[in-house]
């Protein structure tokens, strides 16, 4: 045995630092929001099977998409240039999958608690936790967007256009992820929650003309994905990355506007709920 | 402030999850620089109980005043004055033990310097050196738990809140974990910790409060609880419940005993420690029954319990497997 317990090393330990005064409110805030935003993205590289999920993935929905079924698939123009946004539209939303695994990981291993139970800003842990994962999002996305590139998409972002998707893509990103972090409050199991995510998210996306156009579909299918959220979000994406007009429903005629709305309608939903949620949590 | 300071002080602390009462009406007072014990099986309301004082869930009714502030009023003050290491050690699993250990100095309010130089003396402080810089999720249980208390010690706090700091642990690290105790409190830490063990309560607390089913049903120190449960017992164990029978029978004339049936098991109380063992052992000698086993051992939680509150806890028990450590 060693001498770790030794009375005279907690004596030293104790008088060795004292701490800083404490800073205001918001300069805790924006502190503690980046030392918990590291936190999570010093743990990517050490996990790759979660980052597999948004890289891994929406590269084997392009090859598959693209050289098995696209042969099947009729659009106007190339299958590159259908293709592309669409799946960059579902890899908005399925961030919804990852941000909310990741919240029911740190909450049910009782990291939360561990940070909740410091004084710190409550609401930098929820900050961090939302960043964090938009991070990881666009991590993915950009991988998609490369392979996309590589094998032929050509996207018609002239000027402007190019602000506007990415802007688009942040407010869905933003969105999305709220409705992951709450999700992953609500479900403890992170099994659960990867299990609920995609059976949710993987028929709504498939239903959103992510692959095969909406117009195309029988009567049941299209009536849905033509209220389909991710409809919404798609069409945006495709409208602003190649200029294609989408139709169908009042959300597709107007598909920008209408994918605007509904992130604000998730954000006002799920943002409230989230930090009552995450204020109240207890085992 | 009154003498003796109290740092904890609660009055009818309540919390309720729908129907279920977790904590009853708990009236606590911990004073200042000693170790309180809440001592009691699963599911008793322990861990609700420090959850609250550590401002993790609002009470439902009752207040709770730690270190001089309120837990709903003013949560942050009292998060600054204390530690608390939950039941599961909290830590982040893809990074090292030394990352860990500075964010929690940093998230502190402790500079890049500062906190490296903390983190140096706590990884010396806590044998953390040889694991240092591998990945939490790679290291064993009982090097987690030191880790874990560790980072609840980044500064020093006023009171630390342990919930079952051992459980499960080898005894290696729950000698560390003892012995930080014991260090802490020498240097004026009060510490609120709930165990399972009464053997854990008994060496480490100044006062032990038995809760079961959410209320405080005994109270005292180590010496008057243990006045009150009795002294160390002999058990023996039947190979079947004929024998038990037989055990019972040639026994019952000369020995106080208590017969647990599903267990084929009778307990005598042991007083005189060996000397009773070696009677008890000779007349189950004398009797010609073959058992199982034959132990001379310390009061269990369930003994505490009978003898405490004349019923077994009421909530879970405790699987036999962690009786067992008790005795040992």
């Amino acid at each position: 045995m060693t001498t770790i317990t030794s009375p005279a090393a907690g004596a030293i330990q104790r008088v060795a630092e004292a701490l800083p005064p404490r800073p205001g409110p918001f300069a805790r805030y924006l502190r503690e929001t980046a030392l918990l935003v590291g936190r999570g993205l010093r743990a990517i590289p050490r996990v790759p099977e979660r980052l597999s999920d948004v890289t891994i993935q929406p590269i084997m929905f392009t090859l598959l998409f693209l050289y098995v079924f696209g042969s099947a698939i009729h659009v106007h123009g190339t299958y590159q240039d259908y293709l592309l946004p669409g799946l960059l539209g579902q890899s908005v939303a399925f961030g919804a999958i990852g941000a909310g695994v990741a919240t029911s990981t740190d909450f049910s291993s009782g990291v939360v608690d561990r940070f909740r139970s410091l004084p710190v800003v409550r609401m930098s842990v929820i900050s961090a936790q939302v960043i964090g994962q938009i991070i990881e999002q666009i991590l993915g996305i950009v991988i998609v967007a490369g392979i996309g590139l590589a094998l032929g998409w050509r996207p018609h972002l002239g000027g402007f256009r190019w602000l506007e998707l990415v802007a688009l893509m942040l407010l869905g990103l933003v969105a999305f992820t709220w409705v992951g972090v709450l999700a992953g409050m609500l479900i403890r199991s992170s099994d659960a929650m990867q299990g609920i995510g995609f059976a949710v998210m993987l028929p709504l996306s498939f239903l959103a003309g992510t692959f095969v156009p909406i117009a195309g579909m029988k009567l049941v299918p299209r009536a849905i994905a033509e209220w389909d959220p991710l409809s919404a979000l798609v069409a945006a994406v495709r409208q602003v990355c190649q200029g294609t007009p989408s139709s169908g429903s009042l959300q597709l005629d107007h598909p920008v506007p209408a994918m605007i709305a509904w992130c604000v309608l998730v954000l006002i939903v799920c943002v409230p709920l989230a930090l009552r949620r995450f204020r109240t949590a207890s085992v | 402030m009154t003498s003796p300071e109290l740092t904890v002080i609660t009055d009818g602390l309540t919390k309720r999850f729908g129907d279920l009462v977790a904590v009853d009406h708990i009236d606590l007072r911990v004073e200042a620089g000693t170790v309180m014990s809440l001592l009691g099986p699963n599911g008793a309301g322990k861990t609700t109980m420090v959850r609250m004082l550590a401002t993790l869930s609002a009470p439902t009714s009752g207040t709770a005043i730690v270190c001089g502030h309120d837990v709903v009023r003013e949560a942050d003050a009292v998060r600054s004055a204390i530690s608390m290491t939950g039941q599961f050690a909290a830590l982040e699993d893809n990074l090292t033990a030394r990352e860990n250990l500075l964010l929690m100095a940093r998230l502190r309010g402790y500079g890049r310097g500062a906190a490296s130089r903390l983190v140096e003396s706590l990884i010396d402080r806590f044998d953390i050196g040889e694991f240092r810089d591998k990945l939490i999720k790679a290291v064993s249980g009982g090097q987690r738990r030191r880790v874990d208390l560790a980072a609840s010690l980044v500064v020093q706090p006023q009171l630390l809140v342990l919930d079952e700091p051992t459980t499960g642990l080898d005894p290696r690290s729950r000698q560390v974990v003892w012995s930080t105790v014991r260090d802490l409190v020498d240097e004026g830490v009060t510490v609120l910790l709930t165990t399972q063990y009464l053997e854990e309560a008994d060496a480490l607390a100044d006062d032990i409060v038995l809760i079961d089913h959410g209320r405080a049903v005994a109270a005292g120190t180590p010496s008057d609880l243990k006045a009150r449960i009795g002294d160390q017992r002999v058990d023996v164990v039947a190979v079947d419940s004929r024998g038990l029978d037989g055990l019972v029978a040639a026994l019952s004339g000369r020995f106080d005993l208590t017969i647990a049936r599903e267990r084929r098991r009778v307990s005598v109380p042991a007083p005189d420690e060996l000397d009773d063992l070696a009677s008890v052992a000779a007349a189950v000698r004398a009797s010609g029954i073959p058992i199982d086993e034959i132990a001379l051992r310390r009061p269990t939680l369930d003994d505490a319990f009978l003898a405490l509150t004349g019923q077994p806890p009421a909530t879970d028990t405790p699987a036999d497997d962690s009786l067992v450590e008790v005795a040992s």
